[in-house]
């Protein structure tokens, strides 16, 4: 069995590289050694100063006991500092920072918490979207509808995110699952900073209550998952929802943003799938209007801060080649060149690059006398390269004239 | 060479370049756009649309499909492709705040006959009634989402039009019009059709912008 899956991931790896290899060591030396050699960036200052100012505020309002609270950030530590376990759990940081966040919301004293709105959600949806949505998708039910919005919002929705980091940890090229816990945290983490600092009512709030205000001692509602319960003769989705940790934080959907997500990193990594994976963030969407779970803004605000997220980290973080079958099949990692990939900058040594405005197209042919030289095979290594030896313009004339659409022509010629 | 207008955005956010602006502009609006769809899948539960429903609805799902283009062509663009992006846009962006205007019409005038405005009445009475917000937070904050919302919406028509600039003064995206003729002769009818369309924007834009 081992030699049959070492043989299905390793038998495409490139000999001598090392960079999927995991870490395997359990002394803390080894991490000591790397934090001493790591030279922090301004980027790692804003990083682990936000996520330490969240862990701060967790410890001061969560209400367990201190020594809990200690024991607990001591045990996260210990998981940093063994290189075999910080390997997965320090990359991991903003997601327990949003855990950790999410589960202390509830105890948060109603006198320091923003006041609840009920009804900015439906005026933007009906403003923005034509209509309450919402509202109208859950106007019909049964129990195959149901059944078809529970599926991504009640189980898929809890379990993907494991699976993607599994898929993408095995199918993705090294480092790809870092940005993945990086993206998803942080999307995460900012979701819910925003459900605490603007408590805005779902759906089910107004069938319930219409458009009466709303306190934070009331109880949360499982939506169209009740139906569900009923189903099953389950108390699963009722009693969960009722004592959520975050009751009016529809806004924005972190269900949209986790399936956004997820959909963009494996459109990113497996490409040729990208209309399935696009076809489940709008099954979610529907499932989690039809549940009256959410509005029809919450759900892009969420897509919107998944997509923001991703982008950041697709640029900064992540691998751009990810075309080969498995972590252990690839050599080297680039990240991707912002500028490299710009494609208003061309190459400065490509005489088709510069504007004809700039060219003089009037000249007459006798005047062009000596300059006018037929490429010959002949042509010794002083000779121009074969795109510029019908041509009598040097790209060195345009250096001053035309930088907008080439700056590179006034940086170092590659070939210097 | 014409000199460029300098009111248009140079960089995206004043630090990363315009196609990573573009690309998210483009990416935001197409979740937008999406509403499109579920407004007409609302017909399923056997609610009518109104006559300008049904005009957004079909509006965003056509826009939808001429943004999309972008994404695909994000790193390969072609200029006739982003012209019809880019005029789509700026006539989606009027059209966005029109429709805003009639909406918040409909919704104020729907809530306003509605009197559902008062406590959900605890036996803690006043207390948990203070932990709701009150009218004016209730509309400054509708009014603020709204506000950011179209703003973004004005922000991005800028990012494009800067960006069709950029590829309209650049010599690598010059489009061969006998190249379009040529190519139009061996297409479907809808495609010529939005070839031509292509075309149109095309003329448009360079009028405007370069």
């Amino acid at each position: 069995m081992a030699t049959a899956i070492q043989r299905f991931f390793l038998s495409d790896k490139p000999p001598y590289s090392h960079i999927a290899d995991l870490e395997r060591s359990f002394n803390p030396k080894v991490t000591f050694k790397k934090v001493s050699n790591y030279k922090l960036k301004a980027s790692d200052y804003i990083h682990f100063g936000f996520l330490g100012s969240v862990f701060l505020f967790v410890l001061y309002a969560n209400p367990a006991p201190l020594f809990y609270k200690l024991l607990f950030y001591a045990l996260l530590c210990v998981l940093f500092i063994i290189p075999v376990t910080s390997q997965f759990f320090f990359n991991a940081l903003p997601i327990w920072a949003w855990l950790a966040l999410y589960f202390t919301s509830s105890y948060i004293p109603a006198t320091h918490r923003p006041k609840i709105t009920v009804k900015v959600l439906p005026a933007v949806e009906t403003v923005l979207y034509g209509d309450n949505l919402s509202e109208l998708l859950a106007a019909s039910t049964n129990i195959y509808l149901d059944i078809l919005a529970w599926i991504p919002y009640g189980l898929f929705h809890f379990g993907a995110p494991f699976v993607v980091a599994i898929i993408l940890f095995l199918f993705g090229p090294p480092t790809v699952l870092r940005g993945y816990a990086f993206a998803f945290g942080y999307m995460n983490l900012l979701g819910v900073i925003i459900q605490n600092l603007f408590p805005a009512a779902p759906p089910w709030y107004k069938i319930l209550y219409g458009l009466k205000t709303a306190y934070y001692g009331m109880h949360g509602s499982p939506g169209g998952l009740k139906r569900i319960d009923k189903l099953l003769g389950i108390d699963l989705y009722t009693s969960g929802f009722e004592n959520s940790s975050v009751i009016f934080g529809a806004f924005p959907s972190l269900h949209s943003g986790c399936s956004t997500m997820e959909a963009l990193f494996f459109s990113y990594c497996f490409p040729k799938l990208k209309p399935l994976f696009i076809v489940y963030v709008c099954w979610l969407w529907w499932s989690t209007m039809y549940l009256t779970h959410h509005y029809f803004v919450d759900l892009v605000a969420g897509s919107v801060l998944s997509y923001v997220f991703f982008q950041y980290t697709r640029l900064y973080h992540l691998p751009s080649d990810t075309s080969l079958f498995s972590r252990w099949s690839y050599s080297t990692i680039e990240k991707y060149d912002m500028n490299k990939m710009n494609p208003l900058l061309s190459e400065s040594n490509d005489i088709e690059n510069v504007p004809l405005s700039n060219l003089e197209t009037d000249f007459e042919l006798n005047s062009m006398g000596e300059r006018s030289t037929s490429p010959s095979i002949f042509d010794g290594a002083t000779s121009t390269s074969r795109s510029s030896a019908t041509s009598n313009t040097s790209l060195g004339e345009f250096q001053n004239e035309y930088v907008g659409a080439s700056p590179r022509v006034t940086s170092k010629l590659r070939f210097d | 060479m014409r000199q460029r207008s300098s009111h248009l955005p140079k960089t995206f956010l004043g630090c990363l370049p315009l196609y990573i602006g573009v690309d998210i502009s483009l990416g935001v609006t197409i979740f937008n756009k999406c509403s499109g769809a579920y407004g007409i899948l609302a017909l399923f539960t056997g609610h009518p649309l109104e006559f300008m429903q049904w005009v957004m609805y079909l509006w965003s799902i056509a826009t939808l499909c001429v943004y999309a283009q972008g994404l695909f062509q994000k790193h390969r663009p072609k200029l006739l492709t982003f012209s019809q992006i880019f005029v789509t846009f700026s006539i989606d962006t009027i059209l966005t705040c029109l429709f805003t205007l009639w909406f918040t019409h409909s919704w104020y005038s729907l809530e306003g006959s509605s009197k559902e405005n008062s406590s959900t009445g605890t036996s803690d009475g006043i207390q948990e009634a203070n932990q709701g917000a009150s009218q004016a937070v209730e509309y400054g904050a509708t009014l603020f989402i709204t506000l950011v919302s179209l703003i973004s919406k004005l922000y991005f028509n800028f990012l494009l039009a800067s960006y069709v600039q950029e590829l309209l003064l650049h010599p690598k995206y010059m489009v061969d019009q006998d190249d379009v003729e040529q190519d139009l002769k061996h297409q479907r009818p809808w495609k010529r059709w939005w070839i031509k369309s292509q075309k149109i924007c095309y003329k448009f834009s360079k009028n405007l912008l370069a």
